[in-house]
């Protein structure tokens, strides 16, 4: 018979609400090598309306959530473990909201550059426009979705599976509503092509095309910087790929490459709505790139100073 | 900045809408001037704001009677309604005018492929105030409830 070990002992886990502390649940003869995740499985059978996704347990109350990934006895806890329960509220996959919020814009734009009835008067049903600037504009915002879809589906390495529910509506209605205002300018019977012709379409066209390849290659250098399943997190450094070497001067190139091909694509067509659109996008991307940033100088010591979030020197 | 307790973003979206009533209406349509309803929008705010800042300053000095606290987060129940109905009659009032005029209004075709119906807009606005309004209006009832009853409670160990 094996010696008795005091690590390996069995351990109980009560689970109480965070903000009532009334006790939910209590959980005997577990491992104490079992993890958070287990823990949520186990739990999700007293009371199964909460499933693991929408379980956020943490030592204190009003403390952080735990990770899925935390061991039972790696954490500050007797034998017995008290965790305290917040309910996240009904949770909807990444991926799922992902596909949807980006197959919106790329069907509404069409809807507009096909000019379907009830959009523009009736003598304009179906015509097509008269500039090659607006072609091209389907052309690229079609291939900018087509490529975000096939990131979701191929590229992207999510690190949290799931989130609350209503940021799809919140998000859908932020894509498709833009989508739909653009689309209808630029596709327009009445659409005035930009004052300086076709040498400002082939320079905004070209920023166009550089900053998809850039976005492109950041999400690849990305992906290649953590292994399929694991939730490491590393600095990213530039790689043999030109595109990759912005970031020795930014933490977030792919919001940086993001941000210019909207500029691209708003001088393309001279069209107010896109300036806007940018602008928003651009100052969201700029939060999201300063909390990346903050991250990032937090975890790691050696993170290279020259870089700034989203901007190089400046931003 | 931190000198009173309230929200930044209620605070500043209360600002952005007066502002908005004054300059973008009022004064842009003179011939809303002379309405009724920019008196009762006018009396409702002044009230409303003659109480709030004594509220503010008397507790800042740490000597808030009762009477203005009282005064607050009572009469809001009669002032509000009457206020948001002098801005929406108000408002409603421009609509012709602002339509003839076509005031703020850019429409195509124009070098920037952009257009904007100022008369549209305010009809969004009008109705904004639906979701917006009563979510304001409970939650000052539900402070109501919680700040007054909570006095009560300190003046019964006293």
């Amino acid at each position: 018979s094996k010696h008795p070990d005091p690590f390996h002992t069995l351990r109980e886990v009560e689970i109480l609400d965070a903000k009532i502390r009334e006790k939910l649940c209590f959980l005997d003869k577990v491992e104490p090598h079992a993890t958070i995740a287990e823990i949520k499985n186990l739990f999700t059978k007293t009371h199964p309306q909460w499933y693991p996704a929408r379980q956020s347990l943490r030592l204190d109350p009003k403390g952080k959530s735990l990770k899925d990934e935390d061991v039972l006895q790696k954490l500050p806890v007797g034998t017995t473990a008290t965790l305290y329960f917040r309910d996240l509220g009904a949770q909807i996959s990444w991926v799922t909201v992902f596909l949807t919020e980006y197959a919106g814009p790329l069907f509404i734009y069409l809807l507009f550059y096909f000019r379907v009835p009830f959009i523009y008067g009736h003598k304009y049903d179906f015509t097509s426009s008269r500039h090659t600037v607006v072609h091209l504009a389907c052309i690229c915002h079609s291939f900018h979705y087509v490529k975000r879809l096939l990131e979701t589906l191929f590229v992207h390495r999510f690190s949290h599976g799931t989130m609350p529910l209503r940021n799809i509506f919140k998000n859908c209605t932020y894509y498709w509503g833009f989508a739909a205002w653009m689309a209808y300018y630029i596709n327009h019977p009445l659409y005035t092509p930009p004052t300086y012709g076709a040498q400002q379409v082939k320079l905004a066209l070209a920023i166009f095309v550089i900053c998809q390849l850039g976005n492109f290659s950041i999400h690849m250098a990305l992906r290649d910087l953590r292994p399929a399943g694991s939730k490491t997190r590393k600095i990213p450094y530039p790689t043999k790929n030109p595109f990759t070497w912005l970031f020795l001067l930014v933490s977030c190139p792919n919001y940086t490459y993001e941000v210019g091909s909207w500029i691209g694509f708003a001088i393309m067509t001279q069209c107010l709505p896109v300036a806007l659109f940018s602008l928003v996008g651009f100052t969201q991307m700029t939060i999201w790139a300063k909390g990346k940033h903050r991250s990032y100088l937090k975890e790691f010591r050696d993170y290279p100073p020259l870089r700034m979030p989203i901007i190089p020197f400046l931003l | 900045m931190g000198i009173v307790p309230s929200s930044v973003v209620l605070t500043s979206f209360q600002v952005m809408s007066r502002v908005f009533l004054i300059w973008a209406v009022t004064h842009s349509v003179k011939e809303v001037q002379s309405e009724d309803s920019v008196l009762l929008f006018v009396i409702a705010w002044t009230i409303t704001e003659i109480i709030r800042y004594s509220f503010y300053t008397f507790s800042l000095l740490n000597h808030l009677p009762y009477l203005i606290k009282w005064a607050r987060y009572t009469l809001f129940i009669v002032l509000y309604p009457m206020g948001v109905s002098g801005e929406l009659l108000t408002i409603y009032a421009a609509l012709p005018f602002v339509r003839q005029a076509g005031l703020y209004s850019i429409s195509l075709p124009n070098k920037y492929n952009f257009s904007f119906d100022y008369h549209a807009f305010l009809i969004l606005i009008m109705i904004s105030y639906i979701p917006i309004f009563p979510q304001l209006y409970f939650h000052m009832i539900h402070q109501r409830r919680k700040i007054l009853s909570h006095t009560e409670e300190h003046k019964k160990f006293e």
